[in-house]
């Protein structure tokens, strides 16, 4: 893993906590809402579309909480702004690798892509699921919920880690207990 | 409003992906590497930004120019925050850096992107049964008025910690270790 071009962290963070209270007054502005910008109801604005196909679907509360209001429109052009960041932050410092799987995955569990689509498939389901129910991801209950100190996200943030830990025991075990 | 919503979305989701990618909080090793306490780098990174936000967010309240609105706690906020958790682990990346590891060129994250959105889909098939389970009898999330102190009071300590933990991390684990 090639560090020596990355920011320093505290840097980003500096930057992230400045975009998230600017973020915040363009949502009250044009969205209505008294919140820092999201990730996950732009992923609801995909299912939602989904959703919507389906007849019998329309009336869901989940639905039609994430086709009818404009943060989940604003968040879906949100995930389309990461990915084109993603290409030029990536292209400027030459560090875009055109990989499929993570080298450190095919290291330890090998270069079966069927085992590793397994893995993405079942991962991203949980963290959508999971998110939903959450009622926000790593940036809404952690950047944006910690500062805002709200007991629920506070809980989230903490499951999410727990959580995680322990799945990241599991597939890593040697790494996990070594000193 | 409607090219409003889109600009904003786009110009948000460009700064945040670009500050993200340029950190290196995208990349896999980071994030396992913390789920296995040996990187701490995004750690860091993420309560740097809390405790800053944290203080911006509580001033610009103070002064009337926002209203904090805190997170009410649930019975979903801790399932859903250890099936997400689960899947943090078994993926190796969040939603967030999902999107900008598509543009970066990483392919399998595409099906990552489909399979989160499916899980909102399920996530909605189950509403009925899910909301009365986990989601009645929310708890205020002020944390402040559960207890009737000050808001700063909570604030001021909160900040200390934060920033404690950080400068213990960053004195003990280096950001460069070699771990995988």
């Amino acid at each position: 893993m090639d560090n020596s071009k990355e920011w320093h962290w505290f840097k980003g963070g500096i930057l992230v906590s400045l975009l998230s209270v600017a973020s915040y007054f363009i949502f009250a502005a044009i969205a209505d809402r008294n919140y820092p910008f999201g990730i996950t109801a732009g992923f609801g604005y995909l299912a939602a579309k989904f959703g919507n196909l389906i007849a019998s679907l329309t009336e869901n509360p989940v639905i039609k909480r994430y086709s009818e209001k404009p943060d989940a429109f604003i968040e879906f052009f949100l995930l389309i702004g990461l990915v084109i960041s993603g290409y030029t932050a990536s292209k400027l410092s030459a560090t875009l690798t055109p990989e499929n799987i993570p080298a450190v995955w095919i290291k330890y569990h090998g270069k079966n892509v069927i085992k590793r689509y397994f893995f993405v498939l079942t991962g991203s389901v949980f963290l959508g699921y999971g998110a939903a129910l959450a009622s926000g991801c790593t940036t809404g209950n952690i950047l944006q919920g910690w500062a805002h100190l709200s007991l629920g996200s506070i809980v989230a943030g903490i499951a999410f880690f727990a959580a995680g830990i322990i799945t990241a025991r599991i597939l890593y075990p040697n790494l996990g207990r070594q000193q | 409003m409607m090219v409003l919503q889109i600009f904003f979305g786009l110009v948000t989701g460009f700064l945040f992906g670009f500050i993200l990618t340029k950190t290196g909080i995208t990349k896999y090793p980071r994030v396992m590497g913390m789920l296995l306490l040996k990187d701490f780098k995004i750690l860091k990174f993420m309560l740097t930004a809390v405790t800053s936000s944290l203080i911006l967010f509580y001033l610009l309240g103070d002064i009337n120019l926002l209203k904090v609105v805190p997170k009410n706690l649930d019975w979903g906020k801790l399932v859903g925050g250890l099936i997400f958790g689960t899947g943090m682990g078994i993926l190796g990346y969040c939603p967030g850096t999902m999107m900008a590891r598509i543009g970066e060129g990483k392919k399998e994250a595409i099906l990552a992107l489909f399979g989160m959105a499916f899980g909102i889909f399920l996530y909605a098939l189950t509403i009925k049964p899910v909301k009365q389970l986990f989601l009645s009898g929310e708890i205020n999330g002020d944390i402040s008025i559960l207890l009737g102190v000050n808001r700063w009071m909570i604030i001021i300590p909160a900040a200390i910690v934060f920033a404690g933990i950080i400068y213990f991390l960053n004195k003990k684990v280096s950001d460069n270790n070699q771990i995988f």
